[in-house]
């Protein structure tokens, strides 16, 4: 359990940093003063969000070949 | 050997339009993905087929992953900004009406003004040559022109820009800081 914990734990980590030219292309969409306040707020919510959101149901690789 | 290559071939031509699905391309651009799917398709057992399914679901649920954090950042951005200004609507910062609901004070009132102050300073204010506590430097501050004193006083103590001051001693600005400098000099 705690090397899942763990595994996803770094999964998220490298999530993020790869997102993070994205992340600050994003904080152009709020005031100045804000900026830090939103980065924060979406690595939050980032991390949030992949610890709570099931991703399942992913079709066989073999149902695109009939 | 051959056989084989031909037999792969054959089977992601007669398969072109699904391999060429943004989802099948790039799980197979991974060498490691093309080999399981080679090996699954020359001895099609199950558990070999079994492998490239696996591999292929966590490919599939990384991608969706991705997309769903890439939304997820540009959304939550206009979001927060949204809620943001709103909350700035509602919390104005306003001076001039009561603080409390029938209370007589307003925020404005209650702001001290600094320039009352100042005025008070200009009529108490000492000359630089009183604020001077170093000997040595007092000794050589009387070595200045009248006009450097003047100047050297009108920046530090009166806190008074350049422009100002060339506009009461009626020079230019240039001259000002050209005087300055000067008796800036000769002080060190």
């Amino acid at each position: 359990m705690a090397y899942l914990e763990n595994q996803h734990n770094e999964e998220t980590l490298t999530i993020i940093e790869n997102f993070i030219p994205k992340i600050k292309h994003c904080l152009h969409n709020t005031d100045y003063q804000e900026r830090e306040d939103l980065e924060q707020e979406i690595k939050l919510k980032i991390i949030e969000k992949l610890a709570t959101v099931k991703f399942q149901d992913a079709p066989s690789f073999w149902d695109f070949f009939s | 050997m051959e056989k084989d290559n031909q037999k792969i071939e054959e089977f992601f031509y007669r398969n072109n339009e699904q391999v060429n699905n943004p989802i099948i391309k790039s799980f197979l651009s991974d060498s490691k993905n093309l080999y399981l799917v080679q090996k699954a398709i020359l001895c099609p057992t199950d558990s070999n087929k079994k492998r490239v399914d696996e591999s292929f679901q966590s490919h599939y649920i990384n991608v969706r992953k991705i997309k769903y954090v890439s939304n997820l950042i540009y959304f939550f951005s206009l979001d927060f900004d949204k809620k943001r200004r709103k909350l700035q609507k509602h919390t104005l910062l306003i001076l001039d009406k009561g603080l409390s609901e029938e209370g007589g004070t307003t925020a404005i009132e209650q702001i001290e003004d600094t320039s009352h102050e100042k005025e008070l300073d200009h009529i108490v204010g000492k000359g630089l040559l009183d604020h001077i506590e170093d000997e040595q430097l007092l000794k050589s501050l009387q070595k200045l022109t009248v006009r450097q004193l003047q100047i050297l006083e009108m920046i530090y103590v009166k806190e008074l820009s350049i422009k100002e001051i060339a506009q009461t001693l009626q020079t230019t600005p240039q001259n000002i800081s050209n005087l300055h400098r000067k008796a800036l000099n000769k002080l060190r």
